[in-house]
């Protein structure tokens, strides 16, 4: 009871830090800092944007704007500045923080789901003093609050960067799958897609959560557990299997269910159908549904704007020559789809960590990343805390991320404020942080991977 | 299922082991491990090594070479002729007939200056503007400072100052380069000197009037400095940058308050045909110069010029303009050029017998083989480690030395040159071949620039000066510095992994391994994160450190002495009340944990300590060097022999006794007040001792916006606080 308290003073602390900062706002600039704002989550960009359509052209002319026309429509609005209404800016920083808050509060019902899964299929392979002689924690608070006080998420959240709002829809489609609401799913996925396309990838995870059920060890272990205690009976073996069903909704299914991924794949179809009626609608004056999608899904794909990010992109296509370009463009996409399969193989019992490690790949290669996307996949993270005790380099990527984060900001200054430094050492730190995030998604699939082994050497000693 | 918990211990490391016997790991792996092993003797030799090429910089230093060839320093003939001198002392006359001290006088000289410049046929106008007071706002260091809305205060009318600006459009240029010259003189009492720098300053702009090789607008500002040159400059750049739109309330406030002075200028018709408020703009500025004429204050028997060149946070302007001032002054006109030396340095007796010493050792290498000859005379070497030095200091301390530092701030090299005569001002006869060398100087500097085909960039931006035509670049200090900071990540991942590896012996000695699950599984790898915590809880204390004299500036009738006091027993009530909030962090650990984790609770928090100030010096490195490089002769010694008082009573007496002093004289060395006061007492004695002193240093380094400020709160004090911490820690 006291443990949960404290909890929601963290978050109630959390909610009032943004409030404090959102009044400083104005001073701290973060809207405009190249890691917080990219093209597509400029909050800056936006409000052209609204601009724009409000003077009666389209929204994405002058290659300003390369978001949603439906967030142009929600946020639009609060993005006019005026000399009257200067709670404009507030209220719209305040959807940020209710987004953070949503997430945040997602973020723990799917660890209480997972936790719940995650006991019961130790139960159910009589490991239970595992349960016992090891502290669990929470995970589902610790993420949450992972999420709520990263100092990423506060940043996005202060600056102003849409990001609040993809990360929102992507954690309510992993929500929706965990438990096992298709039109949620459904929902979640169609719009995180719609808003920045990488969300796309989602779809194996989150059909596997739907079909499968939330992680649970390997199902060899369960064999190998029927088959070691009551191996030579098989009625014992199904009657276990189906009282689990009956009695636990949460309990690990081990066989496909076509059902609710039929659902979610109907309901998709019916989202994006309805989402797609409502852009075209707000477009119908101006370039249409094929603008739309030319000026959003063709900018991330086309990496159009070389403006300096975190990613390692921009460099990369401001230097290679033209005519390589699309040869290039082709290699970097295929990258994230190539690593689809065999994660999805690998890791198909542990749905929603193989959903963490896509989401966290996909921030590492997309073509604008912004730290949102770090605060997001660094809260999913947070989930994990149980199974990933045993990760190697936490220290060092603590560490590393503190290191990155801070040198990143004093780099961009120095190239373009003091002109003593170049774009390489701007550079370097991009790749620094690459590569602290391929070590975190190694280590995490190895550690959670070790974890699996580990339960079955308990079961076979 | 023998031994459930060391199998569910670190199973990658059981198979690992198993896999080492069988394969060796790589040789990078292998080298870390050599290194993590060996870390106390590689943390020594890398400290030391690092102390000493410390010291053996000047002897690296390497001579100044003019790197932009587009420049051609001194290739045509000074056009700048007796002519132009006897304009210069007819300006000089005339200032100085001029009636001072009533404020109607005030806008004599700008006028005087302005009638001038229509005469030559060049573009004027007044810029006027208020005199900003240096306030400390804490969130200008996180935003960029030279974009910033700078709010007006309801300052009266007597602060506000008026600079003239004259323009020339170049002949030969398309009106996008510009190079500025810069003579500041204090219209409140007009001496000599000031006269000479105007006269000076208008001989040479009527003389680039009249030239027809100018590829860029010369823009000359006579900067009123009655607020501080820096100011003066400071405004009209920010003008200049940030064009305004609207006017703003406090623009109108000046106008309304010079309407009297524009109402006299009215009547002047010869001018008022050219002259104008409106604010002229010409293009981005190339370099600035700023020159001055001081009278002489030392013995010389040249001519000498003074170079300043520190901006704000340690930035220094291209080389090649220290170079071509440098080669003109030297090679064409014969001047003595110096730069900013640390004369308490210069007769230090230690300094030159390292000096000597370094000279034996390069004789006795050049004995050997003659190309080993490394070094310089005890005496250059004693000069250029002065020279050094205070070249460290002054961007260290993150204040501009001049009015130069206001052009840094927008990317603009700019250098400030102080030309003093070797006879006093006061001989006329002489001050003339006197304003002709310092003429021919600025014309040949300015035709130098003129060649410039894109901004300076081949030379250096990051270097100290051992003299003014020897360096020393950053690919060499930065090693150095290097080898100092690096026994930081060393020893944390020694300290850590130690931690790891004593964990994993004990669980595997101990039969019974009950208390060690207990641990349960989320701890294990994750044991850092109780240390962690109490870091940022320490960190979080310095910002808030950070931010308090913004509000004890609010304080009415305050003295530094009661600021100071303020500032102290706030920091110290608000430390103890995180202590409380936090959990107190010692006695955590001491119910939780098992007891045979006591013992490794300092040192994973030492861990975490010293690769924080591992990133804390790795940041300002790069913000700031010479702050960073002070700063971890303190910092990295403290934080690498930080050893618990209660530890030692275990150890043998002699080590005791070493590391017991060691640690105590470190931390208080350590100790930013206390640093600055032994400072202060082995140079000045105990007279002029205050609590106060060190308030009014830092009030300069925060009103300056100096990033070495931000460095003393934010990374140094709280490390400090952490090594206290460990020191005291009760096991």
């Amino acid at each position: 009871m006291a443990n949960n308290r404290g909890f929601w003073a963290s978050v109630f602390l959390a909610l009032l830090l943004r409030l404090v900062l959102i009044f400083f706002s104005k001073k701290l600039n973060l809207g405009s800092r190249p890691e917080i704002a990219t093209p597509l989550t400029s909050l800056r960009r936006l409000a052209e944007g609204y601009w724009l359509k409000q003077s009666s052209m389209s929204p994405y002319a002058g290659s300003m704007y390369h978001g949603s026309p439906l967030l142009l429509s929600i946020l639009g609005p609060l993005t006019v500045q005026s000399v009257e209404v200067q709670t404009n800016h507030i209220k719209c920083s305040l959807m940020f923080v209710i987004a953070d808050f949503i997430t945040a509060m997602l973020i723990r019902a799917t660890g209480q789901k997972l936790q719940l899964a995650y006991s019961q299929s130790l139960r159910s392979l009589d490991l239970l003093k595992l349960l016992e002689t090891s502290k669990i924690v929470t995970a589902g608070d610790v993420a949450a609050l992972v999420y709520l006080w990263n100092p990423l998420t506060i940043v996005t959240c202060v600056g102003s960067a849409t990001s609040p709002i993809e990360n929102l829809m992507v954690v309510l489609s992993l929500y929706g799958a965990c438990s096992r609401i298709a039109p949620l799913a459904a929902f979640g996925w169609v719009v995180a897609t719609h808003l920045s396309l990488y969300p796309a990838i989602l779809i194996v995870p989150v059909i596997l959560l739907l079909g499968y059920g939330s992680d649970s060890p390997p199902k060899k272990l369960f064999c190998l557990r029927n088959s070691s205690t009551s191996g030579s009976d098989p009625s014992n073996y199904s009657h276990d299997q189906s009282s689990g069903v009956t009695s636990q909704p949460g309990l690990p299914i081990h066989s496909f269910t076509w059902k609710p991924v039929v659902h979610f794949i109907l309901w998709a179809s019916i989202w994006s159908f309805y989402v797609l009626i409502l852009c075209s609608i707000s477009l119908n004056q101006y370039g249409g549904l094929y603008e739309m999608f030319q000026k959003t899904h063709g900018f991330i794909l086309t990496v159009e704007d070389l403006s300096p990010n975190i990613g390692v992109l921009w460099y990369f296509f401001a230097e290679v020559f033209d005519f390589f370009r699309i040869f290039f463009l082709i290699v970097f996409h295929v990258n994230i789809l190539f690593m689809l399969l065999p994660l999805a193989i690998r890791l198909n019992h542990r749905p929603f960590f193989l959903a963490f490690v896509y989401v966290a790949i996909s921030s590492m290669l997309k073509s604008y990343p912004s730290v949102g996307d770090t605060a997001l996949y660094l809260g999913l993270l947070g989930l994990f805390v149980n199974e990933l005790a045993d990760m190697h380099f936490s220290f060092f990527l603590f560490c590393g991320y503190v290191g990155v984060g801070l040198l990143s900001p004093v780099m961009h200054n120095l190239w373009i404020w003091r002109g003593t430094g170049n774009a390489n050492f701007y550079f370097a730190t991009a790749i620094a942080y690459a590569l602290l995030q391929i070590i975190l998604v190694v280590e995490s699939v190895g550690a959670m991977l070790n974890h699996d082994r580990m339960l079955r050497k308990h079961l076979s000693t | 299922m023998e031994n459930p918990s060391n199998t569910n211990e670190n199973p990658n490391s059981t198979t690992s082991s198993s896999s080492t016997e069988k394969r060796k790991p790589r040789l990078i792996v292998r080298l870390g491990i050599f290194l993590i092993s060996h870390s106390t003797i590689v943390s020594l030799l890398c400290c030391v090594a690092g102390f000493l090429s410390l010291l053996i910089l000047p002897i690296l230093a390497k001579n100044t070479y003019i790197s932009e060839n587009a420049l051609m320093p001194g290739s045509a003939n000074p056009m700048f002729s007796g002519q132009d001198v006897l304009e210069a002392n007819k300006m000089v006359k005339e200032i100085l007939g001029l009636g001072f001290g009533s404020e109607e006088s005030r806008m004599e000289i700008p006028r005087l200056i302005a009638r001038h410049i229509v005469d030559s046929g060049a573009e004027v106008y007044y810029h006027k503007f208020h005199s900003e007071i240096n306030q400390f706002h804490p969130l200008n260091f996180f935003s960029d400072i030279a974009y910033t809305e700078f709010i007006h205060d309801n300052n009266s009318c007597s602060s506000t100052g008026v600079n003239t600006v004259g323009i020339i459009r170049a002949p030969r240029g398309d009106g996008k380069e510009a190079i500025v010259l810069v003579t500041p003189y204090n219209s409140g009492k007009i001496e000599l000197s000031d006269a000479l720098s105007l006269g000076l300053g208008y001989s040479i702009f009527s003389l680039l009037s009249k030239v027809t090789w100018l590829a860029k607008d010369i823009v000359w500002l006579a900067a009123e400095s009655r607020y501080g040159e820096y100011a003066s400059v400071s405004a009209w750049l920010r003008d200049y940058h940030n064009p305004v739109f609207f006017r703003s309330s406090g623009k109108l406030q000046v106008d309304t308050c010079l309407v009297d002075h524009v109402h006299h200028e009215r009547q002047d018709s010869q001018v008022r045909g050219r002259t104008s408020d409106v604010f002229r703009r010409s293009g981005t500025m190339a370099a600035a110069l700023v020159f001055k004429i001081v009278d002489k204050q030392e013995e010389a028997e040249k001519d000498t010029l003074s170079i300043h060149a520190e901006a704000s946070n340690g930035q220094m302007p291209n080389l090649d303009l220290i170079n071509i001032v440098h080669y003109l002054a030297v090679h064409r006109q014969g001047l003595r050029v110096k730069v900013e030396t640390a004369f308490s340095l210069l007769h230090s007796a230690w300094l030159r017998v390292v000096g000597e010493m370094l000279e034996w050792v390069s004789i006795m290498a050049g004995n050997l083989n003659p190309q080993w000859r490394f070094g310089i005379p005890a005496a250059d070497y004693v000069e250029g480690t002065a020279t050094l030095a205070s070249s460290m200091y002054y961007q260290a301390l993150g204040v501009p030395t001049g009015s130069h530092g206001a052009f840094r701030d927008y990317q603009i090299d700019a250098i400030t040159l102080e030309i003093s005569p070797k006879i006093s001002l006061k001989n006329e006869i002489a001050h003339s071949t006197f304003l002709l060398r310092g003429g021919r100087l600025i014309e040949g500097v300015v035709r130098s620039v003129n060649n410039l085909l894109e901004k300076f960039h081949q030379s250096f931006f990051l270097y100290f000066l051992t003299s003014p035509n020897k360096f020393v670049s950053v690919g060499v200090y930065m090693i150095g510095f290097a080898l100092l900071v690096s026994p930081l990540p060393v020893l944390a991942a020694a300290l850590y992994s130690g931690i790891k590896l004593g964990n994993t012996d004990k669980g595997n000695q101990t039969p019974s391994i009950n208390s060690h699950s207990n641990m349960g599984l989320a701890v294990r790898s994750w044991r850092w994160l109780h240390a962690a915590k109490v870091v940022f809880v320490i960190h979080l204390w310095g910002v808030i450190v950070l931010l308090l004299p913004h509000l004890i500036n609010q304080l009415p009738q305050r003295t530094s002495e009661t600021s100071m006091l303020t500032w102290t027993v706030l920091s110290i009530f608000i430390l103890v009340i995180l202590y409380q909030i936090s959990g107190a962090p010692h006695s955590h650990s001491g119910n939780v944990t098992p007891t045979q984790y006591q013992s490794a609770d300092w040192v994973i928090l030492k861990a975490v300590t010293v690769a924080s100030a591992a990133i804390g010096l790795g940041l300002m490195s790069i913000i700031n060097f010479a702050a960073a490089q002070i700063g971890a002769m303190f910092l990295v010694p403290m934080c690498l022999i930080v050893h618990p008082l209660k530890h030692m009573g275990q150890m043998k007496v002699l080590k005791a006794v070493l590391l017991l002093t060691c640690n105590l004289a470190l931390a208080i060395l350590g100790f930013p007040p206390a640093t600055l006061f032994i400072l202060k007492v082995s140079s000045e004695g105990l007279g002029g001792l205050s609590l106060g002193d060190f308030w009014d240093w830092m009030e300069s380094l925060w009103a300056w916006n100096s990033a070495t400020y931000l460095y003393l709160v934010l990374v140094h004090l709280p490390c400090w606080v952490l090594c206290i911490h460990i020191l005291l820690h009760p096991l």
